[in-house]
């Protein structure tokens, strides 16, 4: 008798045939998406309760700054995934200049916000201000959902930094690379109804 | 049945047709913002097309259409009735200021 015939029931293959690292990234997607649909569906109530909302974006800068950087996400999403195809050949030398592109990319996304967010300070809005005079909700709900994607974008470069240098080291395998890549598609998702919703929705 | 490291996925030369596919749904959408339609009108637009994106997404990006069907019933349908649910209980938290009890 062996090991393998006592835990043999204990180590039946998965379901979904696909490893657990895989499974457990795509438990935490769902806990995600509900996490960012609570915020959003919240946001839709207050945005259509409320009678004194003000719509601060014009069209230049910031409807032509989110697009850009709608497309920038886009962009990194299909770096990510010729990432994950030179992973799976195991091309080494592509997979790290697949990711570098997508860390570049993620790093301009942030940057873009961040200076979104600088000059929208500059002209008097917060999470409790409203320079327009109308409901504060309107910063508060801005910044909590859109700091909420961003923090999921820095998170996301941070990961996709570690993963790169723990597979040019031979550390980590194009599962890994594939799992991130994930996670990554997932922020590239949430923003396709951030763009929509948070911003296109509050047009000047 | 073994697991996999790699699920299957299709050519990068699909990739690219649904980046493109996506960013012209992206301009579809701002576009739509400046047309004078209804607030309602517009509103149930942009969720179509932002659903349609995330199911592609879905479908390509994160090859959930390469991997075996049970993944996709396991974990979707269950989100979408969370969300059912969000819809259903967030317009009732409206009228709960009303449901108080009087202050003696």
């Amino acid at each position: 008798m062996t090991a393998g015939d006592v835990h043999g029931a204990a180590m039946e293959p998965s379901p979904f045939l696909i490893q657990s690292k895989k499974l457990t990234v795509w438990l935490f997607i769902v806990a995600d998406a509900a996490t960012f649909g609570a915020m959003l569906f919240g946001y839709g109530y207050l945005r259509f309760g409320s009678p004194n909302w003000t719509k601060p974006f014009n069209f230049s800068p910031s409807i032509i700054n989110a697009f850009v950087m709608t497309v920038i996400l886009l962009t990194s999403s299909l770096t990510m995934l010729g990432g994950v195809a030179a992973a799976r050949e195991g091309r080494r030398a592509a997979t790290m200049k697949w990711l570098a592109a997508t860390v570049l990319l993620g790093a301009l996304f942030a940057t873009l916000h961040l200076r979104e967010w600088v000059t929208m300070f500059h002209d008097g809005w917060s999470l409790t201000a409203n320079p327009l005079g109308g409901s504060v909700l309107v910063g508060a709900t801005f910044f909590s959902i859109t700091g909420l994607h961003l923090l999921h974008v820095i998170c996301g470069v941070v990961a996709i930094i570690v993963i790169a240098i723990g597979f040019g080291t031979g550390k980590f395998t194009a599962g890994h690379v594939e799992t991130t890549g994930l996670y990554w598609h997932f922020v590239d998702l949430v923003w396709m109804f951030v763009f929509p919703l948070v911003y296109l929705l509050n047009l000047r | 049945m073994t697991t996999t490291e790699l699920s299957s996925g299709p050519t990068f030369k699909i990739y690219v047709a649904v980046w493109m596919g996506m960013v012209v749904i992206a301009a579809i959408e701002a576009w739509l913002a400046y047309m004078h339609v209804s607030r309602v009108t517009l509103l149930a637009t942009l969720l179509v097309l932002a659903v349609l994106e995330a199911a592609v997404a879905l479908r390509y990006f994160m090859h959930l259409k390469y991997e075996v069907p049970l993944l996709f019933w396991t974990l979707i349908p269950g989100l979408v009735f969370a969300f059912v649910m969000m819809n259903q209980f967030w317009a009732d938290s409206a009228r709960m200021s009303s449901l108080r009890f009087p202050i003696p």
